[in-house]
């Protein structure tokens, strides 16, 4: 048992390190998003926070909202991510971020009690529906975006998905490819427990 | 073009090690490769048993202590390698002893 285990493994291991099948089952499963349109609000989901420093994806995530706001796409940007004990939250960081890059203090919200994906869609709610604004361009990773969609969906929103690429889908060395296939595994997981949980 | 390197990097010290062993008759490289097949066959098992856990105990301590554990804790690189040693170990303790071997 243990022998079939390890074979399966090092069978596993060496076509998702050094054959394209990670990228082909990104692809499988990350639909490509269309140009993203107008609506009434940017909602950037959170990603991680360390002592006061944004994880790259959050990074990623907080500059592709910023980007879609310069360009006109949205008057108001909310950004997401939860406390780090005894530090700035997530979303206070990304918000003095969006301002330091020419965002309007006024057009910036920061929302920092979601703790999970389905906590940042009830909150995202309560914040923008009394404001008026149920469209909106939703912005995280590609492999989270269909869940997150699904999420914001579920919690009232007209979502339009405008994913930030935190991993090459073509990727070509083995530790992105290994990084790729990891981030779907976890996202299947994901998907997996919001279903069983009945959130999805 | 790095997939290419690195296998061949894996090719020429994995033949410096065939021929240092071969100098060794009485080791069966079959029999070797089998214990290393399982041993990542252990260390697979002891993964998904840590995550598994891992992930009943994040949710039973949100429903009973109200504090919120991340489920993405689980993902924490550092349970692999901890996973690989708890693998090893075990693999090295089923193992019957040589008792030719003095015991420390």
């Amino acid at each position: 048992m243990p022998r079939a285990a390890g074979g399966v493994v090092v069978t596993l291991f060496a076509a998702l390190a050094f054959t394209p099948l990670a990228g082909l089952l990104h692809r499988a499963l990350v639909a490509p998003a269309p140009p993203p349109g107008h609506a009434q609000a940017i909602v950037v989901l959170g990603a991680g926070v360390d002592r006061g420093v944004l994880t790259e994806a959050s990074l990623r995530r907080a500059l592709g909202g910023i980007a879609l706001f310069r360009r006109g796409l949205a008057p108001l940007l909310v950004m997401l991510g939860p406390d780090d004990p005894g530090q700035r939250t997530e979303a206070d960081i990304r918000v003095e971020l969006a301002v330091d890059l020419g965002v309007p203090p006024a057009a910036v919200l920061s929302e920092a009690r979601g703790r999970t994906t389905r906590e940042e869609a009830r909150l995202s709610w309560q914040a923008l529906s009394a404001r008026g604004a149920r469209r909106i361009l939703l912005v995280t990773g590609g492999q989270h975006m269909p869940r997150a969609a699904a999420l914001f969906r579920r919690a009232g929103f007209d979502v339009v998905p405008a994913p930030v690429e935190e991993l090459p889908a073509g990727a070509t060395r083995p530790q992105g490819r290994l990084e790729l296939a990891r981030g779907l595994l976890r996202e299947l997981v994901a998907r997996a427990y919001n279903r069983a949980a009945g959130y999805l | 073009m790095e997939t290419a390197f690195i296998l061949v990097v894996v090719a020429l010290t994995s033949a410096l090690a065939l021929a240092m062993a071969r100098r060794q008759p009485h080791r069966r490289l079959a029999a070797a490769a089998g214990r290393a097949l399982e041993a990542v066959g252990f260390i697979a098992l002891f993964l998904l048993s840590n995550v598994a856990v891992g992930f009943a105990l994040a949710l039973a301590l949100r429903a009973t202590t109200g504090s919120f554990v991340s489920l993405y804790v689980n993902d924490d690189v550092s349970l692999l390698v901890l996973s690989v040693l708890q693998a090893l170990v075990w693999q090295s303790w089923r193992e019957p002893e040589d008792p030719a071997q003095p015991r420390g």
